[in-house]
C-alpha cells in the first residue's frame, strides 16, 4: 500500500534527508535495510532501525485494516452509529429541564463545555456529575466511574459528600417506591464510600503537568475500563496567566482538544470542560464571552453557558449538534443541582407579586 | 480548474464569484489563499487522465509511474543496469531527475559509462515520467461526458453554487463556533444519500456528528421506514483525529478507489471532511514549521481525490473573521480556497438570520 513520506509521523530532519535521498514513498523506505539506510542517509544504524520499526507499524496496521474486513478505511454505516446512540446512555444532571435541553443528558463520545461567570455553578455541575454517572443501571444511570482533573482547587469533598448522600437517598426512594429485586440489589453495593472510592482525583498545579495528565490517560483509562466520565475543571485557568507566546497556546489547547476527542470516542465516555468567561470590547458595548478565543470554541462539541439574570441562574445552549438553542433555569440546592421549584403560595403572603424566579429572602426549606 | 468563492462580508450580502482567476483571488490583499495549480499537479494529472495513458514498460512497477522523484533502480527501463546505477550513484546521481537533468558528456567520463547508453536510458526515461500534454478541447469534452452536479437539497444553496456541488471540486465551507457548518454538512450527505442515492463518506475529526440528528434530516425528507434505512446505510463515517490518521485514511480511500474495490455497493461520490481545521491545527504555532507542509500534503490529497475520481470534496474550515481588502484585523486565515463564509462578526441574531436564508 502506497504511502507518501509525507504522511508518515517521521521527524523533519530525517524526513528532508530521506527526502534529499530520492525516497518518497513507504514502499521504497521498507525494501531497504536498515544497513543500507544508514549508509544512505547518513544516520547511526539505530535511528535508521527506529525509523524502519515505525514505517513498519504504520503499513501493517493499514494493511491490517484492509485484509481485516471489506470497508477498508474502519468506517461504520450511519445507520449502525445510530444503533449505538440509541443503546448509550446520558449522564443525567438531575436537573430535568437541563437534560431535556441537552437531549436526556450529557452524551457520552463527546465534549461538553461549561462556560460561565465565577460562582455560578460550574465546578457545583462538574460535581454532580461525577456522582451521577455512578447510579447503577436500573435506576437510569451508567454504572461507570469518573475522573476528576482539578486545576483550581475548586473540589471540596464535603460538598460531594453531601451530593452523593442525597443522590444515594434519592434512589432509595425509587427503589421503595417501585419494590423490585435488582434496585434492592444494586443499592447494596450503590452507597456513599463507593460513590468517593470511584472519583479518581488529579491534581494539575500548571499547564505541563495538564497536558502531561491528559496525555497519559488512555493508559489509566486501559486499566480501569469502568470510567464514563473526565471532568475537566478549569481548562482555561493554566492557561490564562503567565502565557506570553500566544501562538503557542493555541497549538497546545488544539492539541489538547484532539487528544480529549479520541480519548471520548475510543472509550466511549464523556469529556465536560469548564471555562472562564472573558469580556470583548466592541465599538459601543462589551459582552461576556468565554475565554480562550475563536479558536478553542470549535474544541467543544456542545456548549453550555451558564449565566445570572436577576439572582436567578440560567443555562442557556449555545452550541449544540443535534438539540435546538434554548435557555433554561436551574437552582443549587443543599443537595445539588436541581430544577427551580416555584415557592408553594401558602407560604408567601405576597405571593400573588412574587416574581416566581427570584429565590426567596428568607432561607425556607426547599424539597 | 474553477474554484469556488463565496464571501459573507460584515455587511450581510452574499455573493458567489465564480471562475475566480488569480487577479481577482490577489484583490483579496493575497490573505493567505493557497495555489494548487503548479506544475507537480499536472504531472500527476498528466498521467491519469481517463484514456490517455502515457507509454508504460511492462518493468515499471505501477507505483512508479508518473513519480520522476522515483530512485535509479535496475529494470527501471531497458539499459538501466544494476552496475549501471552503482556507478551513478556513487557520482551523486540518485533519481530519474538528476539523471535527466544532468550533463551526460561530464556524466559518461566520471563514471566511465558509453555516452550512448546513456542518452538511451535518458530517452527512455524521458517517454516514461514525462507529463502528458493534452489539448484544450479534449480536456473539455472529458469535462463534459464526466463531471457532474450534485444538488444539495436546499433550493437557496444550490442558487448560490451554481446549481450544485460539481464533482471534481473542493468546496471549503467556513465559519464561526455555533454558525452551523456541521448542520450544513449532514444536510447535504442526507440528501445526497437519500435523494439522489450515491454513497456519501464523511470522514469526522470533531466529534459533531450526531446519527440521530441525521435521521431527523432524512426523515423530513421522506416517511417510509425502509428508504430512511438505506439512506442511512449509503453514508459511511469514519473517526479520526489527528493529520496522520486522516492522510492515512484519505490514501486508503484513493487506493480502494484506483483498485475499484467496491465499499458496499457502489463508489463514493461525496466526501465530506468536517473538519480539516480540527486535525490541522494542533500543527501550528510555537516553533515548529512543518504544520504548513502538512496541511499541503491534506490539501493536494483532497484535491487529487476530487479530480482523479471525480468526488465533490466538502471539508470544513474553523477559520473566523475573513478579511476582503481591508474590514477588520484579520486574526486567522482560510485554509483553502474558501467557498461558503459565515461571517462571525455580525451580531448572533443575525447570523441565524442568514443561516436561515440558506438553510
Amino acid at each position: 500500500m502506497q504511502r507518501d513520506l509525507g504522511s508518515l509521523p517521521l521527524a523533519p530532519a530525517l524526513r528532508a534527508r530521506l527526502v534529499g535521498a530520492g525516497f518518497s514513498t513507504a514502499q521504497e523506505l521498507l525494501e531497504v535495510g536498515p544497513c543500507e539506510l544508514s549508509k544512505e542517509i547518513g544516520i547511526s544504524n539505530e535511528e535508521a532501525l527506529e525509523t524502519l520499526q515505525v514505517i513498519r507499524q504504520e503499513c501493517d496496521s493499514d494493511a491490517a485494516r484492509m485484509g481485516g474486513d471489506p470497508t477498508s478505511l474502519r468506517t461504520c454505516t450511519a445507520l449502525e452509529l445510530l444503533e449505538q446512540e440509541q443503546a448509550q446512555g446520558f449522564v443525567v444532571t438531575f436537573c430535568s429541564v437541563l437534560d431535556d435541553i441537552l437531549g436526556g443528558g450529557v452524551q457520552l463520545t463527546k465534549i461538553t463545555e461549561i462556560c460561565g461567570a465565577p460562582g455560578v455553578g460550574k465546578t457545583q455541575l462538574c460535581m454532580q456529575l461525577a456522582v451521577d454517572v455512578q447510579i447503577p443501571e436500573c435506576f437510569g444511570g451508567l454504572a461507570g466511574e469518573a475522573v476528576y482533573i482539578d486545576t483550581e482547587g475548586s473540589f471540596m469533598v464535603e460538598r460531594v459528600a453531601d451530593i452523593a448522600t442525597a443522590c444515594v437517598q434519592h434512589c432509595q426512594l425509587i427503589a421503595e417506591a417501585h419494590q423490585e429485586e435488582d434496585h434492592h440489589k444494586a443499592l447494596e453495593t450503590f452507597s456513599l464510600e463507593s460513590i468517593l472510592s470511584h472519583i479518581y482525583y488529579f491534581r494539575c498545579h500548571d499547564y505541563t503537568e495538564l497536558l502531561a495528565q491528559i496525555y497519559l490517560l488512555p493508559d489509566f483509562l486501559s486499566e480501569h475500563s469502568k470510567v464514563r466520565l473526565v471532568a475537566v475543571d478549569g481548562i482555561a485557568f493554566p492557561f490564562r496567566h503567565d502565557f506570553e507566546d500566544l501562538s503557542l497556546r493555541t497549538r497546545l489547547l488544539n492539541g489538547l482538544a484532539q487528544q480529549l476527542i479520541s480519548i471520548a470516542n475510543d472509550h466511549k465516555l464523556a469529556v465536560i470542560l469548564t471555562n472562564q468567561m472573558t469580556t470583548r470590547i466592541g465599538q459601543s458595548q462589551s459582552t461576556l464571552v468565554p475565554a480562550l478565543g475563536e479558536s478553542w470554541g470549535h474544541a467543544a462539541t456542545i456548549r453550555l453557558i451558564l449565566h445570572w439574570d436577576n439572582n436567578q441562574r440560567l443555562a442557556t445552549l449555545y452550541k449544540s449538534p443535534s438539540q435546538k438553542e434554548s435557555t433554561v433555569p436551574y437552582c443549587i440546592t443543599p443537595h445539588g443541582f436541581r430544577d427551580v421549584q416555584p415557592p408553594p403560595p401558602s407560604q408567601t403572603p405576597e405571593g400573588s407579586e412574587m416574581n416566581p424566579r427570584k429565590r426567596p429572602r428568607i432561607e425556607e426549606d426547599k424539597q | 480548474m474553477a474554484t469556488t468563492m463565496l464571501l459573507l462580508p460584515p455587511g450581510g450580502w452574499l455573493h458567489s464569484s465564480r471562475h475566480s482567476t488569480a487577479a481577482a483571488v490577489g484583490g483579496f490583499g493575497g490573505r493567505g489563499c493557497h495555489h494548487h495549480h503548479g506544475p507537480p499537479a499536472l504531472r500527476s494529472e498528466g498521467a491519469c487522465l481517463h484514456g490517455v495513458q502515457p507509454p508504460v514498460s511492462c518493468a515499471l512497477p505501477p507505483w512508479a509511474r508518473g513519480r520522476a522523484m522515483v530512485m535509479l533502480q535496475a529494470g527501471l527501463c531497458p539499459g538501466l543496469t544494476a552496475e549501471m546505477i552503482q556507478l551513478l550513484k556513487a557520482s551523486g546521481i540518485r533519481t530519474v531527475v538528476d539523471l535527466i537533468s544532468s550533463d551526460l558528456e561530464e556524466v559518461a567520463q566520471k563514471c566511465s559509462l558509453s555516452y550512448k547508453a546513456l542518452v538511451a536510458v535518458r530517452r527512455v526515461l524521458l517517454a516514461q515520467f514525462s507529463a502528458f500534454p493534452i489539448n484544450g478541447v479534449h480536456l473539455y469534452e472529458e469535462l463534459k461526458s464526466s463531471m457532474a452536479i450534485l444538488s444539495t437539497g436546499n433550493k437557496s444553496l444550490d442558487t448560490l453554487l451554481d446549481s450544485g456541488l460539481y464533482t471534481g471540486e473542493v468546496m471549503e465551507l467556513m465559519g464561526a463556533p455555533g454558525s452551523g457548518k456541521t448542520q450544513v454538512c449532514l444536510s447535504i450527505a442526507a440528501s445526497v444519500s437519500h435523494s439522489l442515492k450515491q454513497n456519501v463518506l464523511f470522514i469526522d475529526s470533531t466529534g459533531g456528528f450526531t446519527a440521530s440528528r441525521l435521521l431527523q434530516l432524512v426523515q423530513f425528507r421522506t416517511e417510509e421506514e425502509e428508504e430512511q434505512v438505506e439512506a442511512l446505510q449509503r453514508i459511511q463515517v469514519a473517526h479520526v483525529f489527528d493529520i496522520y490518521k486522516m492522510l492515512a485514511a484519505l490514501q486508503e480511500l484513493r487506493h480502494c478507489m484506483s483498485q475499484q474495490v467496491v465499499c458496499s455497493g457502489g463508489p463514493v461520490k461525496l466526501l465530506v471532511v468536517d473538519s480539516v481545521s480540527a486535525v490541522v491545527c494542533p500543527l501550528f504555532g510555537g516553533r515548529q514549521s512543518e504544520g504548513l507542509a502538512l496541511m499541503m500534503q491534506l490539501a493536494r490529497e483532497l484535491k487529487t481525490l476530487a479530480r482523479e475520481f471525480g468526488l465533490a470534496t466538502v471539508p470544513t474550515g474553523i477559520k473566523v473573521e475573513l478579511d476582503i481588502g481591508g474590514y477588520g484585523a484579520l486574526e486567522e486565515r482560510p485554509v483553502f480556497m474558501s467557498a461558503v463564509v459565515f461571517s462571525s462578526k455580525t451580531n448572533p441574531i443575525e447570523l441565524v438570520y442568514y443561516v436561515g436564508v440558506l438553510l
